[in-house]
């Protein structure tokens, strides 16, 4: 898979979740475009206009959670090829069984670690 | 660092440009570079503007003193103006200060990622470091946050300090010919200087320091740490690259950090060691005692533990139902070890004259010899008697007496052959004793006594064997003992069976043994184990003081009676034959001579 012009998005209603994230993907080869929204409703619509192949998505959000806003996406085809993360605080793993009820790909816990964070997204976007 | 670009977004800076852009005059030509990027331009098409080219004015941005861009401007000749230069002056102040904002912004949050990978390595290290009790795997786990990551470390190994004589030895390490190359490096002079460090240290430049002699060619650079808690060195981490320069500061201070939980984790390892140690010595102890208490049960605590792990052993490897929920893993196996060594400590408590009862008329002295002596005063009052009927010219005088001695002979012998306690007592044996009770002697100060006390009567009609009810009272009492005693240890969740079955070898399937009279199906596998393991051991023990050592198939047959009987668990024991648990135990503890031919088909089923 090429990814030449690989889009990551970042959803988080936290802007400081939203500057280490997009810090951290910095690093990334081939400099991927990052697009960030701060609520869920925000979130979705930035997901069906820019078709990112990787999502991080925060489960508590205003306007529309994490958990809906993955449903949604799921229920779109055209967006089938969307891996999306979802990022857990700490204590919030229980919930993970909701999260791949609604089809979430992989968790991460926050404070994440960024080594982690980089391994994902090279594995998923296919770059060294 | 993140690269430059990154201080400047490209959207955010071609919007800025747009919106400056109309004050400028027509035609006026636009590029904003930044970070060897061109971001935006505006103004007609054609070729780039170029800072070197005529009428193009240039507007520096720079980064921590350094030009890392520019905003070039030309207007068409008859436009320009002093306003142009103004407003480049502040367009490029505004980008200047979001620049730097930016940069500080990146910096801080660089520190916010240090922080969290630090707390993600600490966290996966604390778990990962204290997933195992054993210093091996605590070693090893430690290596692996050096080896086969990005970046990873050419050459490690993790080293243990003897407490004793303060000597180093290899316990794990990583990298090309590692195993080959460390033990070389705790021979070097260098070696010697690293393991007195207190703190560690980094050495980035091998072949210039003085106590190196190139020991080990690869090694370039070497970083190492003791493994220290509470100021006691527990071993020292060494990590070495083919490269000078190998090692930097984030190097030291990420594996300080490791190891300060490595450190903890290495001496929980080694105290859960210590402490593992501990208990099944104390268990030997307490075996040896035992055992040593009484001459003839000499190497019992010692034996049964071996024929119960035997049995156990193919008992698990059984195919048969009876069988399939029994498990012998090393836990399991430990647990039947102590509780075999510890099922007779309760004989602690036991006197030594009821464990070591020889005789019906052991005690403390042995009472035959007494009646012997009053035998004794009988055959001489019969000579008395004898020599006076002479006198009295009675003819047959020596008759009777020699009828006399002879009836006495013959009644002491079979009071010495009850003794022993080696036949069942029938009502005839027993009206015999009572008879031979009733003949009166003399004592010193002439009272007239029966020949045998009642005390002497009751020991000597026991029907079977050498004990007396009391007696074999105070025998089984070891067992409520041996129970309350374990009892009183807090055993750790992995020996909470030792009780059960240590206090249960002593139970029948039938319910009709001791101390709780509990039935087969109350009694654990391992319980019934310790049962056939306690009897067999006692019936082919060298020397006991009812009788002699029994052979193997006298032992067998015994036991087949007992199998018979409801004693023992009868699955068990034909397990016992026909895995020749009984014939291995035998070759290895028992005489020659007691090793005869068992016919174990007869003695299955």
């Amino acid at each position: 898979m090429i990814t030449q012009n690989a889009k990551i998005a970042i959803v988080d209603d936290e802007v400081h979740i939203r500057a280490l994230l997009e810090q951290t993907l910095e690093d990334l080869e081939g400099e991927p475009e990052i697009l960030t929204a701060s609520n869920g409703a925000e979130g979705l619509a930035l997901i069906e206009s820019e078709r990112p192949q990787l999502v991080f998505l925060d489960v508590m959000m205003p306007l529309m959670n994490g958990y809906d806003v993955c449903a949604a996406v799921r229920k779109n085809p055209e967006l089938a090829a969307t891996t999306i993360v979802m990022l857990t605080a700490k204590g919030q793993e229980s919930d993970r069984v909701h999260g791949l009820e609604v089809g979430v790909n992989y968790f991460m816990t926050k404070p994440f670690d960024p080594d982690e964070i980089l391994d994902l997204a090279r594995k998923i976007l296919q770059v060294p | 660092m993140s690269k430059p670009a990154a201080y400047l977004k490209p959207t955010w800076a071609r919007r800025q440009l747009e919106l400056a852009y109309p004050l400028l005059p027509a035609g006026a030509r636009v590029a904003l570079w930044f970070g060897g990027k061109r971001l935006a331009a505006m103004g007609e098409d054609g070729p780039d503007l170029s800072e070197d080219a005529a009428g193009v004015q240039t507007f520096p941005l720079t980064l921590e003193g350094k030009m890392r861009g520019m905003l070039l401007l030309r207007l068409p000749p008859e436009a320009a103006s002093a306003a142009e230069g103004i407003w480049g002056d502040f367009l490029v102040h505004s980008l200047q200060g979001v620049i730097e904002a930016e940069h500080a912004r990146h910096s801080v949050a660089q520190e916010a990622l240090a922080s969290y990978r630090e707390m993600a390595l600490l966290q996966r290290a604390v778990t990962e470091l204290n997933h195992s009790l054993k210093p091996a795997a605590v070693a090893a786990s430690l290596l692996k946050e050096f080896d086969g990551r990005k970046n990873a470390t050419d050459f490690g190994a993790v080293f243990l300090r003897d407490a004793d004589d303060a000597s180093y030895t290899l316990i794990q390490s990583f990298g090309e010919n590692a195993a080959d190359a460390f033990p070389r490096l705790i021979e070097s002079r260098l070696f010697a200087a690293m393991a007195e460090h207190p703190l560690g240290d980094i050495l980035n430049n091998l072949a210039e320091a003085p106590l190196w002699k190139g020991e080990i060619q690869e090694f370039q650079s070497l970083l190492w740490l003791p493994l220290a808690v509470h100021g006691e060195n527990l071993g020292l981490l060494v990590l070495a690259s083919r490269r000078a320069e190998g090692f930097s500061a984030a190097d030291m201070k990420r594996a300080q950090m490791l190891v300060s939980v490595a450190a903890s984790a290495l001496r929980n390892a080694q105290l859960y060691a210590a402490e593992q140690m501990i208990f099944p010595a104390f268990v030997k102890v307490i075996a040896t005692a035992i055992d040593a208490k009484s001459p003839y049960t000499a190497g019992h605590c010692r034996r049964v533990p071996e024929i119960a792990l035997m049995l156990a052993e193919k008992a698990h490897l059984a195919d048969s139902a009876s069988f399939a929920a029994f498990r012998l893993d090393d836990e399991e196996r430990n647990v039947l070890e102590i509780a075999a060594m510890l099922h007779d400590c309760g004989k602690m408590v036991t006197p030594e004259w009821v464990v070591d009862k020889a005789t019906k008329l052991d005690s403390l002295s042995n009472r035959l010899d007494l009646i012997a002596l009053r035998f004794e005063v009988l055959r001489r009052d019969a000579w008395i008697d004898c020599l006076r009927d002479s006198a009295d010219g009675l003819p047959a005088a020596e008759q009777i007496y020699q009828e006399r001695l002879r009836e006495l002979d013959e009644d002491f012998a079979f009071l010495a052959k009850c003794n022993l306690g080696n036949e069942f007592m029938s009502p005839e044996h027993v009206g015999r004793i009572q008879g031979i009770a009733a003949r009166r002697w003399c004592n010193a100060r002439g009272e007239e006594l029966p020949l045998l006390s009642e005390n002497e009567v009751y020991n000597l009609c026991i029907q079977r064997g050498t004990l007396n009810a009391e007696e074999r009272k105070i025998i089984e009492e070891h067992a409520v003992i041996t129970i309350r005693m374990l009892s009183q240890i807090p055993f750790p969740r992995s020996l909470r069976n030792v009780t059960e079955y240590a206090g249960g070898h002593h139970e029948r399937m039938d319910g009709n043994g001791y101390p709780r009279g509990l039935k087969g199906e109350q009694l654990s596998i391992p319980a019934r184990i310790m049962a056939i393991a306690d009897i067999f051991e006692a019936l082919t023990a060298h020397d006991r003081p009812y009788r002699k050592a029994g052979t193997l198939n006298w032992a067998v047959e015994v036991m087949y009676r007992m199998k018979k009987d409801g004693h023992i668990d009868g699955e068990l024991f034909d397990l016992f034959l026909s895995e020749g648990v009984y014939l291995e135990y035998a070759r290895k503890h028992l005489a020659a001579s007691q090793i005869d031919q068992v016919d174990v088909a007869r003695y299955l089923g």
